[in-house]
C-alpha cells in the first residue's frame, strides 16, 4: 500500500516536471467561428413583431376572442394576430432543401446522429422522401431535423412548398424558448392535445414561422409560407407539421410519431 | 475594467445568452487543460490543436445543453476529449505519445516545485521512460490523473468511459506499472 502510495507521489512529481507543447492561444482562433449574431431589433422581423404588438392591443380591445387571444400570452408558444403579414422572400430556385432554407440534406441515421433528442417519425406516412438538419448557426443551438414527405395518398400538394407534408423537430424549453408566429386575421389558432402531449392548431391562411432561441434571438426560421400547421410540445421537443391537412389528418400524423 | 474575477457560472450563463465575449473568456480559461487533454488523446500537438479548437466550437453549439451549476470541466472535456479521438480514429493510428521532461537546468526557468525536487532526475526520467512503455490504455489514465490532475469524473469524461470504470482502470495500470518499477529496479 505505501509503495503504491509512494508511486503515486513520483508520478504527481514526475507530472510537475513535465515539458507539454506550447498551448495554441485558442480564443483567438475561435472568435471568428462563433456566430455573432446579430441583435434581434435589426432583424427584417423586428418590424412585423412590432406591428403584431400594436395589432394585438387593437385585438385585445375589440375583439370578442380576446379572451383567447390573452391565453396565448400566458402560454410559452406566444402567437400575435396582424391585420397584415409581411410578404415573405419568393422561393428561390434549385434544390428543395436549398428553396426552402431546410439545412443539409441528410439520412435518418444521419439526422437521428445530428441531434441530442429521440428523432420522431410518423407512421401514418411512411419513410420521408428527403430529411434535412439545419446545424447551429443557421439552425436552433441544438439543430432542427425536417422530415419532407412529396405525393402522399389524400393529402394535396402544397401550393406554397411543393410537397404534402413538412414536419420540422427542434428541442425548445419551456421557460426560456418559445415559438412564435404571426398569423393573418383569417387564421384561426385552436389549444389542443395530442396523445397527453399539448399542442396548437393553427389552420387558416399561411402564415409566416419565426421563433426566439434560448439565446433569446428572433430566428428567422424559412423563407416559406406554411400552411396548417399542427404544433406539439413532447416533451421538450417541438414538432411542428405543416401541410394541406385537414385537422384529423394532422391529428392522424402527430398521433403515428 | 479589474476586479474581482467572474465566476464560471456567471460566464456560462452569460454565453447561454449569446455572449460571446463570456464564451471566449471560458475558452482562455480552459485552453490549457482542453489542449493538454488533447495531446494526451491524440499523441500530436497539431491534432490536439484543432481538436481543442473544433471542441470548444462544438461546446459553443452544445451551450443550451449545459446544465446551470454544473461543473464546466468535465462537461467542456467530454466535448474535446471527443473530439481528440475521433481524430485518432479516423486516421486510423495514434501517434505514440511521447512524454518528455522539462528542461530543469534552463536559465531563468522555473524553479522546480519541492515535490519535483524531491524525485532525483534519474528516477524520474527512469519512471517517465516506464510511463511512456504502457499501453495506450495505462498511459492514458495515469497521464490524466497524475499529470494533468483530472479528477475522477473529469478523468471519465476524458476517456469517455463511466466514472466508475476509471478506479479499476487506474488501479490496474498502477500496478502493471509498478511491477515494471520492480523490475527495473531488481534487474
Amino acid at each position: 500500500m505505501a509503495e503504491l502510495e509512494a508511486l503515486e507521489r513520483d508520478l504527481r512529481a514526475l507530472g510537475a516536471g513535465l515539458a507539454w507543447p506550447a498551448t495554441p492561444y485558442l480564443r483567438a482562433a475561435i472568435r471568428p467561428r462563433i456566430v455573432v449574431r446579430r441583435p434581434w431589433f435589426e432583424s427584417r422581423w423586428a418590424m412585423a413583431a412590432a406591428v403584431a404588438v400594436v395589432a394585438l392591443a387593437a385585438l385585445l380591445a375589440y375583439s370578442p376572442s380576446r379572451d383567447a387571444i390573452a391565453n396565448w400570452l400566458n402560454l410559452h408558444l406566444r402567437l400575435q394576430q396582424v391585420p397584415v403579414l409581411p410578404s415573405p422572400s419568393p422561393l428561390p430556385p434549385g434544390p428543395l432543401g436549398e428553396r426552402l432554407g431546410l439545412g443539409d440534406r441528410s439520412t435518418v441515421p444521419g439526422a437521428r446522429a445530428a441531434v441530442t433528442w429521440k428523432l420522431l417519425l410518423p407512421s401514418s406516412l411512411g419513410e420521408p422522401d428527403e430529411i434535412y438538419v439545419q446545424r447551429p448557426p443557421s439552425g436552433p443551438p441544438e439543430g432542427e431535423v425536417t422530415l419532407v414527405y412529396g405525393i402522399r395518398p389524400g393529402i394535396p400538394t402544397s401550393g406554397e412548398t411543393g410537397v404534402a407534408v413538412l414536419i420540422t423537430e427542434a428541442r425548445g424549453r419551456v421557460n426560456s424558448e418559445f415559438f412564435g408566429k404571426i398569423t393573418g386575421p383569417g387564421t384561426t389558432i385552436e389549444e389542443v392535445s395530442v396523445s397527453g402531449h399539448p399542442g396548437y392548431w393553427i389552420a387558416g391562411t399561411p402564415h409566416v414561422f419565426f421563433f426566439i432561441d434560448s439565446g433569446g434571438n428572433v430566428r428567422n426560421e424559412t423563407l416559406r409560407l406554411a400552411t396548417n400547421t399542427l404544433l406539439i410540445d413532447e416533451g421538450g421537443v417541438i414538432v411542428r407539421i405543416e401541410g394541406d391537412l385537414t385537422k384529423e389528418q394532422a391529428f392522424q400524423v402527430a398521433q403515428s410519431l | 475594467m479589474e476586479g474581482r474575477p467572474t465566476d464560471d457560472g456567471e460566464l456560462f450563463a452569460r454565453a447561454q445568452r449569446g455572449d460571446t465575449a463570456a464564451y471566449e473568456e471560458i475558452v482562455q480559461r480552459y485552453q490549457q487543460v482542453a489542449f493538454r487533454t488533447a495531446y494526451v488523446i491524440t499523441g500530436s500537438a497539431a491534432d490536439a490543436e484543432d481538436a481543442a479548437q473544433d471542441g470548444f466550437v462544438k461546446a459553443y453549439r452544445a451551450l443550451a445543453s449545459f446544465r446551470p451549476g454544473a461543473e464546466p470541466r468535465p462537461w467542456l472535456l467530454r466535448i474535446v476529449a471527443n473530439e481528440a479521438r475521433n481524430r485518432v480514429r479516423s486516421a486510423g493510428r495514434r501517434h505514440h505519445l511521447e512524454l518528455r521532461l522539462a528542461d530543469v537546468s534552463r536559465p531563468g526557468g522555473a524553479a522546480p516545485s519541492p515535490e519535483a525536487a524531491a524525485v532525483a532526475a534519474d528516477d524520474r526520467r527512469r519512471l517517465l521512460r516506464l510511463v511512456n512503455a504502457l499501453s495506450d490504455e495505462d498511459r492514458l489514465v495515469i497521464a490524466s490523473r497524475y499529470f494533468l490532475e483530472l479528477s475522477g469524473e473529469e478523468t471519465a469524461a476524458a476517456l469517455g468511459i463511466p466514472e466508475g470504470t476509471v478506479k479499476s482502470r487506474l488501479s490496474r495500470a498502477l500496478a502493471r506499472l509498478r511491477t515494471s518499477v520492480e523490475g527495473v529496479a531488481g534487474g
